[in-house]
């Protein structure tokens, strides 16, 4: 996806706090949540930064 | 662990409605496995604790040691902080019992066990089975290993993150404006009062809410619910939540024990709960209340009812839509009009000025309101301030 920027979700432990707002926010259904772990569909995703918004601590950039 | 289960009814998530499903179902005579991605029900939290209380005795739970306090009602603060009391029982889903929601929801899955449901933990269902366009179960990991579940009806109760109803092909997906961004740090050395639940409306929570809920004297969930379509910056919840914080000495002084996070739907109901196999309830439902952001009340409910369904469903009946349409109707006819009701209401509350809630406000702090409606509320404004109501005519 050379065109595409990049999404980080920052889900060490860090910021996130698996809350899983995101998860229900994604329009395309391409986030994930186990217990302690969020990760996202890199193929799916197309940037469109909602789940930026749901993120109530910050937790996801894109850049 | 056996491989490739079969039961009668299948329920994805051990939450307040799955685990009420899983129960119902399995009085009713059914084979009930109910799963849960988690290694412990209930834990971690994510709730700010508060409920009402009238409707427990309809779905059958006891009071037991999960109450941390009975308030008496609720006070709503205007942005410049005039205040407005509503009796307990007028206040709506969030006003009631402050509960401990761990100890809850492990109640609420004890008794779907002593009912007779088996209790999957951490076993995460990771797609749908499909035959014919119809759900036969799911396909689930537990401990890291794969196998399928097969049952005449999956039920969805799996929250707010519901992606089983959307694997499955009914859209539960929410708008930015259908949902509000949540956080909460429960506090100690705050001043709390534990006789009330209370709620600071206006530009300090845009499209939401400040709560503080007293959990006991000087400990409280202090919180804030943001709605996402009016977020401008990342974090925006937090920096909200931390600027009113600062600005009540009472709560500034306080220690942060515990950080919760979470989303909460604000939406019309769904319309579409059931399709071939499958029922959606809870959360996953899209069932929370718009205006209060309360969901237990409302996940219990249908779960009695979707649980009772379910069991008529698997045993008698068959699992397709139509027969699932007896769910549809009796989750609706229960509490369709209220939750249409509070989304009008709260589609005209976010729309509000500063303004506008200080004087609705200060009309209603001087009033004792023998019945709280939206009548009474709006002829009690008009009579203070006959230029605030003109807003509301199109609601009325």
């Amino acid at each position: 996806m050379p065109n595409k920027k990049s999404l980080h979700i920052e889900s060490s432990g860090q910021l996130c706090i698996y809350c899983g707002a995101c998860v229900g926010i994604c329009p395309l259904n391409c986030i994930y949540l186990d217990e302690t772990r969020i990760t996202f569909d890199e193929k799916i995703c197309t940037r469109c930064e909602i789940c930026v918004k749901a993120c109530p601590v910050g937790a996801i950039e894109i850049g | 662990m056996p491989k490739n289960l079969t039961t009668d009814v299948l329920v994805i998530g051990a939450g307040p409605a799955g685990s009420m499903t899983a129960k119902w179902a399995a009085k009713r005579g059914a084979k009930v496995l109910l799963l849960e991605k988690r290694q412990e029900i209930g834990s971690p939290v994510r709730c700010g604790e508060g409920m009402s209380k009238e409707w427990l005795t309809e779905v059958g739970i006891t009071p037991g040691r999960w109450i941390n306090v009975e308030v008496e009602g609720a006070r709503i603060y205007s942005p410049s902080e005039k205040v407005f009391e509503i009796n307990e029982k007028h206040a709506g889903n969030e006003v009631g019992y402050v509960v401990e929601r761990d100890g809850f929801d492990k109640q609420l899955a004890i008794d779907a066990g002593n009912a007779g449901a088996e209790l999957l933990l951490k076993t995460a269902a990771t797609g749908v089975l499909k035959e014919h366009g119809k759900v036969v179960g799911v396909t689930a990991k537990e401990f890291g290993e794969s196998f399928e579940i097969r049952a005449p009806i999956t039920i969805a109760a799996d929250g707010f993150e519901s992606q089983v109803g959307r694997w499955a092909g009914i859209p539960t997906n929410l708008a930015m404006r259908d949902m509000d961004t949540c956080l909460q740090y429960r506090m100690t050395n705050v001043d709390c009062d534990v006789r009330y639940c209370d709620f600071y409306l206006g530009k300090v929570a845009p499209g939401g809410y400040v709560w503080v809920f007293p959990k006991a004297e000087g400990l409280a969930n202090v919180g804030i619910g943001v709605q996402v379509s009016q977020v401008t910056s990342p974090a925006d919840a937090r920096t909200y939540l931390d600027r009113w914080i600062a600005k009540h000495p009472g709560y500034a002084k306080g220690r942060k024990i515990d950080v919760v996070g979470g989303g909460v739907s604000i939406s019309k109901p769904l319309p579409k709960t059931v399709d071939d196999g499958i029922m959606l309830v809870g959360d996953a439902a899209r069932m929370i209340d718009p205006l209060t952001g309360g969901g237990i009340a409302n996940g219990c409910i249908a779960g009695k009812i979707c649980g009772e369904v379910a069991a008529e469903a698997a045993l008698g009946g068959t699992p397709t839509k139509e027969f699932l349409q007896k769910y549809e109707t009796g989750w609706r006819a229960r509490l369709e009009e209220k939750l249409y009701r509070n989304w009008l209401a709260k589609e005209k509350l976010v729309s509000l000025s500063d303004a506008t809630f200080d004087k609705v406000v200060d009309a209603l702090s001087g009033v004792k309101l023998e019945k709280l409606n939206v009548h009474n509320i709006l002829k009690a404004v008009h009579e203070k301030y006959p230029e605030v109501t003109k807003e509301f005519e199109a609601f009325l």
